[in-house]
């Protein structure tokens, strides 16, 4: 092989490595397994199947839906650390996203991604419903409800656990449009949130 | 010589492109758009009607529209009183959410303001400023002009890609093409700076003062700067106007109407009682909307600029939130200072109480935060959020 074919098969190979993780396609969940998500030691387990997207929302998280993620949504935060932001900046410059700082307290949390999806989504129709004291991944946690019109107008609900383990949010989110397929699908996210553990 | 004729057809197009002035085009009908039950005239105007007609009806069902007759009202008897009872009536004017200082005006009559201009402009002569300038765009026809000026730029740039590669215009047809391209945005300027000077002109007539239009662009300036700094960013150049500009700079703008104002002796109302008392309902919404965009520098500038020397409740709370959605430790210490100054001028929502706790437990001070949650449950003992609340007594 010529200097010059060895050069452009490094580059082929290259690009495709590049490539890769914007081509690797969605897998399926299997149901009654226990699987480990968002690249951290968060375990869930589903009853029955989802499909896990292929994109990543952020560093730290993992996508499932039933249908396309803008009907059900359901997404792993698996640890996000201090300074970080809760998913991938949209435009870092103009519209910086605010920080998870470790010195929040739970409360912190639900104003926290409200702000995030006003921002990210460019809408000002985004708003808590209720927060509640719960127990997420067997421990001290926070339950909250939301709701939210992008730049699409349709109607979403959300609902929401989370909790801040060794100042690190871990949280899961399930969302979907009020019409239909909030409720179509709330039990089966509420089953995979009920069976969060972390080590 | 044919490559001559065309290249001398086509610049001469790519000058013409550029030469044209805002708003002095001819060929326009002679009725003005604001009439009552005006039909648009040529079949482009008819197109651009059309869309903007089908735009409107989105608007009018949008979720992002705020329902207040009361507010619309406002807004409408200030736009009349601007440009005048027979002409405002070819308006209808929408009201949005969005947190961001503009508003925009189509060429069918519909006039779209953000809640951002609202929470910016500070008194009932700036808003005119603005509407004015607005309803300038309209009653000019500045949509339909424009689109045929674009119309005739993206023909020349596309005459001079086919002559180009045929060998007919040599080297000159990426200069004639940028011209081109250019021309659109200068034309866009000058129709910007045209409705400037017809805003300026209603502002005059109808007795607002007509400095509160510089007013506006030299706070705005202030703020962008503000924002920048906040984010540790350079602020952007207003010195000079970039290439793909559509409007003229905010200094090129604060600088002709002031001089304008100077030159008419700068007199005239303000009426900022009558706007203070209009936008009252809405200043909490307006400012939660604001506070939550994340821009620290801009929302101090802009809180400081609402308060001037006299910081109501409302405004120290929305200060405190500030401070304490940025969470410094020294943020959480001035944001604690900020809610209990809102509580010692009076402010009622029990809110404060609940975000003056969580600041303090924050910060270490576990009593004075416990003190402040247990406030807010005995003020609103049917909070929503009551059980999270009781936790972080415990």
């Amino acid at each position: 092989m010529s200097q010059r074919a060895l050069f452009h098969g490094l580059a082929t190979a290259l690009l495709l490595c590049a490539a890769a993780p914007a081509l690797a396609g969605n897998t399926l969940i299997a149901k009654d397994q226990k699987v480990a998500v968002a690249k951290s030691l968060l375990t869930v387990s589903a009853s029955r199947e989802w499909n896990k997207m292929g994109a990543r929302p952020g560093r730290n998280s993992e996508t499932w839906t039933l249908d396309g993620d803008k009907l059900n949504d359901l997404t792993f935060y698996g640890g996000i650390a201090d300074g970080a932001t809760m998913f991938r900046e949209v435009d870092k410059r103009n519209r910086p996203l605010p920080r998870f700082s470790a010195s929040m307290l739970i409360t912190d949390v639900p104003t926290l991604l409200e702000n995030s999806y006003r921002i990210a989504l460019a809408t000002p129709l985004m708003k808590i419903d209720t927060i509640e004291p719960t127990s997420f991944a067997g421990r001290n946690g926070v339950r909250f409800t939301y709701s939210f019109a992008e730049q699409d107008q349709l109607q979403r609900k959300g609902e929401a656990y989370a909790a801040i383990v060794g100042g690190r949010l871990f949280m899961i989110t399930f969302e979907a449009p009020v019409l239909y397929y909030f409720d179509a699908g709330i039990e089966a996210a509420r089953a995979v949130t009920a069976s969060a553990r972390l080590p | 010589m044919r490559a001559f004729r065309a290249l001398a057809l086509l610049t001469a197009c790519a000058a013409s492109v550029g030469a044209g002035t805002a708003g002095g085009k001819t060929n326009l009908p002679a009725l003005p758009p604001y009439g009552g039950a005006y039909q648009p005239q040529t079949v482009d105007e008819r197109g651009i009607w059309m869309l903007a007609d089908e735009d409107e009806r989105e608007v009018r069902d949008s979720k992002f529209l705020i329902h207040d007759a009361a507010l619309e009202t406002y807004v409408r008897e200030v736009l009349c009183r601007t440009v005048g009872q027979d002409r405002c009536l070819g308006v209808r004017v929408y009201i949005e959410r969005v947190p961001a200082f503009n508003a925009n005006m189509a060429p069918n009559g519909k006039m779209v303001v953000w809640s951002g201009l609202l929470l910016r402009v500070r008194n009932e002569a700036e808003l005119a400023a603005v509407l004015g300038h607005e309803f300038a765009h309209f009653e000019e026809r500045h949509s339909l002009l424009a689109y045929k000026q674009r119309r005739l730029a993206s023909d020349v740039i596309m005459w001079a890609s086919f002559l180009g590669n045929t060998g007919y215009l040599g080297n000159t047809r990426s200069l004639i093409q940028s011209t081109a391209l250019g021309s659109v945005f200068q034309y866009s300027r000058a129709q910007e700076t045209s409705a400037d000077l017809k805003a300026f002109s209603y502002l005059a007539a109808s007795g607002y003062r007509t400095g509160a239009f510089a007013d506006i662009w030299a706070r705005i300036m202030d703020e962008a700067d503000a924002t920048a700094a906040g984010r540790k960013r350079r602020s952007q150049r207003y010195d000079q106007v970039a290439f793909f500009s559509s409007h003229p700079t905010s200094l090129d703008r604060a600088t002709y109407l002031r001089a304008l104002a100077v030159q008419a002796g700068d007199q005239g109302e303000v009426d900022d009682v009558r706007f203070h008392a209009a936008m009252a309902a809405w200043l909490p919404q307006f400012l939660d909307d604001q506070l939550k965009l994340n821009d620290f520098g801009g929302t101090e500038y802009l809180l400081g600029q609402l308060a001037g020397s006299d910081w109501t409740p409302a405004l120290l709370y929305a200060r405190g939130e500030l401070y304490r959605m940025r969470g410094n430790p020294r943020d959480l210490v001035a944001a604690a200072q900020f809610y209990r100054d809102a509580l010692a001028k009076g402010a009622m929502d029990p809110a404060i109480y609940r975000n003056l706790g969580t600041t303090l437990l924050r910060n270490g001070d576990a009593a004075g935060g416990r003190q402040a949650l247990a406030d807010y449950l005995r003020l609103q003992p049917d909070a929503s959020d009551k059980a999270m609340i009781a936790t972080l007594i415990q």
